[in-house]
């Protein structure tokens, strides 16, 4: 179907979509206006901007500290995470071995397995090895993706196996052929999975709720979370502060979405449907 | 030799870490199901199926079962019914239609926390800004968080507005497998809207329904965040989910045992659902080329 943005009446429609748009993120876009608003600006319902809510929320409620802890955490596990599924797909996809089918069908039945289930004996596990309240206790959990396992998989089959033999009549080894060969004509599909990866490890919240005591360790969910639940000193909740809050955890992944929607959306819609 | 290894070395870390973070604690969620421990006492004694009927007798289990069933039951036809609605509307490639999936989706990428605290503030009883709107109609303010009959749909509301996006970009992803032709005959014929919705939609996108049907009423029984967020299950229990009576018991009481044995009920459910979806699923055609 023909682009028909130029028919009459189309853009009365394009700005009637823009209204639908916004006023259905009206919550999300509210929010960001009141985390600008003095404390009595909010409740006295005049106009008067500041950026205290951010200072407050930055310095004194450590929400840096926490923005750090969740780039730490969703980085690695990204990186690691991505080149793992990365360095398995290709072995599910080109090799023959003995036990493969059968490791694949475990990696496949991952997708099925509830998280809940691990919550209890990772924790346990985790304090036994002394690393709860660590990074390392954040990270290794949520490594292993099954689905960007078994997604990348299905991609790196689509790739002709003509190219991997001409690289390895050259003299390369398996993985100058993965590096070379696969990683480069799959980037695309990588790239999905990093985001996909990186944003559910941004907004993971029952792991790092149970994970970590010390507050130096929250990431921004959790401190998110304990800001309004428990606001120190007050009877009431100082909605323009927890606002600032709330927008710095969710701005990296709302400046990144616009330059990624397409990424995503084909992410998510081929693993649904195939 | 090397060669052969290969598929091996390049398999081992993900293997390993799957076993470690999810098969090996299956397997250990089981055994502690069967055990009486709250993770200070040096022993751990074996106690059979006590946990298991203190569970099933317990009215606070029947509660979260009742509640997260209900939460279900209710938000999952919301959810597709709206996306179905809204994606046959939005299928077409043009701007305005891009920038109305854009927006939709835009909550499904979002923390849920994040979502949970702009909700918990919109529906705050003295500054929310729906009870504001109520006051400025003349109407009373209204506890929405505080009422047991109300909070459970606060809830399905939050969880519906973040999850719309997602159901509407599969849903699309469907619609746009379903040749132009059907629409165009059914136009020949003269088939009003709402008729060729009914006759021509809605059937031909059921294996998307399908996939969605199960996909989200297994995520339904998941859900934790929300609650956790806006309501801590309450008032009363209205909306104490499995999950989050799991974190409970697990990580407030510290009855391992009795949390270990909640983990294995909700876990042998949602692989009953995963299975029957894909028993399901694998015998439907996709309507693709």
């Amino acid at each position: 179907m023909k682009p028909d943005e130029t028919r009459p009446g189309n853009r009365i429609l394009t700005w009637l979509a823009l209204a639908g748009g916004l006023l259905f993120l009206f919550p999300a876009l509210y929010s960001i206006f009141m985390s600008f608003q003095t404390v009595d600006a909010y409740y006295t319902g005049t106009l008067d901007f500041t950026l205290e809510n951010y200072q407050l929320a930055i310095g004194q409620f450590h929400f840096a500290r926490y923005l750090f802890n969740s780039l730490i955490v969703s980085g690695t596990v990204t990186v690691m995470g991505l080149a793992f599924a990365t360095m398995a797909a290709f072995a599910f996809a080109r090799f023959r071995f003995a036990g493969g089918n059968l490791l694949f069908a475990a990696v496949v039945a991952t997708l099925m397995i509830p998280s809940h289930i691990s919550l209890i004996p990772n924790y346990l596990s985790l304090a036994r090895v002394g690393l709860l309240d660590t990074y390392a206790g954040l990270i290794l959990p949520a490594i292993s993706n099954g689905f960007a396992a078994f997604f990348l998989r299905q991609y790196i089959r689509g790739i002709p196996v003509a190219l991997d033999e001409a690289a390895y009549m050259d003299g390369a080894t398996p993985l100058q052929v993965l590096w070379r060969v696969i990683v480069p004509i799959a980037r695309p599909a990588i790239f999905s999975m990093g985001l996909f990866i990186f944003i559910s490890e941004w907004n993971s919240y029952i792991w790092p709720l149970v994970a970590v005591g010390d507050e130096d360790l929250y990431t921004l969910q959790v401190g998110l979370a304990r800001l309004y639940k428990v606001n120190p000193g007050e009877d009431v909740v100082n909605w323009p502060l927890v606002m600032a809050a709330s927008t710095i955890t969710i701005l990296p992944i709302l400046l990144g979405f616009i330059f990624v929607e397409r990424h995503l959306v084909r992410g998510i819609t081929m693993g649904a449907v195939k | 030799m090397l060669f052969r290894l290969t598929p091996y070395l390049l398999v081992l870390p993900l293997m390993s870490f799957i076993a470690v973070f999810t098969y090996i604690p299956i397997a250990a969620s089981i055994n502690l199901s069967f055990r009486e421990w709250d993770f200070l006492s040096p022993t751990m004694p074996f106690v059979g199926l006590e946990n298991y009927r203190l569970l099933l007798s317990s009215h606070e289990f029947w509660n979260s079962v009742r509640v997260t069933a209900l939460f279900a039951v209710i938000s999952v036809p919301i959810r597709l019914g709206l996306a179905l609605m809204v994606a046959s509307y939005l299928v077409r490639e043009t701007l305005p239609s891009r920038l109305l999936r854009g927006a939709l989706f835009l909550p499904s990428v979002t923390s849920t926390v994040s979502i949970a605290v702009v909700f918990s503030w919109m529906f705050a009883t003295d500054y929310g800004m729906v009870n504001a709107f109520l006051v400025s109609l003349g109407l009373g303010r209204v506890p929405w968080l505080q009422d047991p009959q109300l909070a459970l749909w606060v809830v399905i509301v939050v969880n519906t507005w973040k999850q719309l996006g997602y159901d509407i970009v599969i849903y699309i992803a469907g619609l746009q497998a379903v040749p132009q032709e059907l629409y165009d005959a059914a136009a020949v014929d003269g088939g009003r809207k709402a008729h060729v919705f009914r006759r021509v939609t809605v059937p031909l996108v059921m294996p998307t329904t399908y996939f969605l049907l199960v996909v989200s009423v297994i995520e339904a029984f998941q859900i934790f965040t929300i609650v956790d967020v806006m309501t801590k299950g309450g008032p009363a229990g209205a909306t104490d989910m499995l999950v989050n009576m799991l974190y409970r018991v697990g990580f407030t009481l510290f009855d391992i045992g009795q949390g270990s044995a909640l983990a294995v009920l909700l876990f042998i459910l949602l692989i009953a659902l995963a299975l029957f979806k894909s028993r399901v699923l694998g015998r439907r055609i996709h309507y693709e080329a």
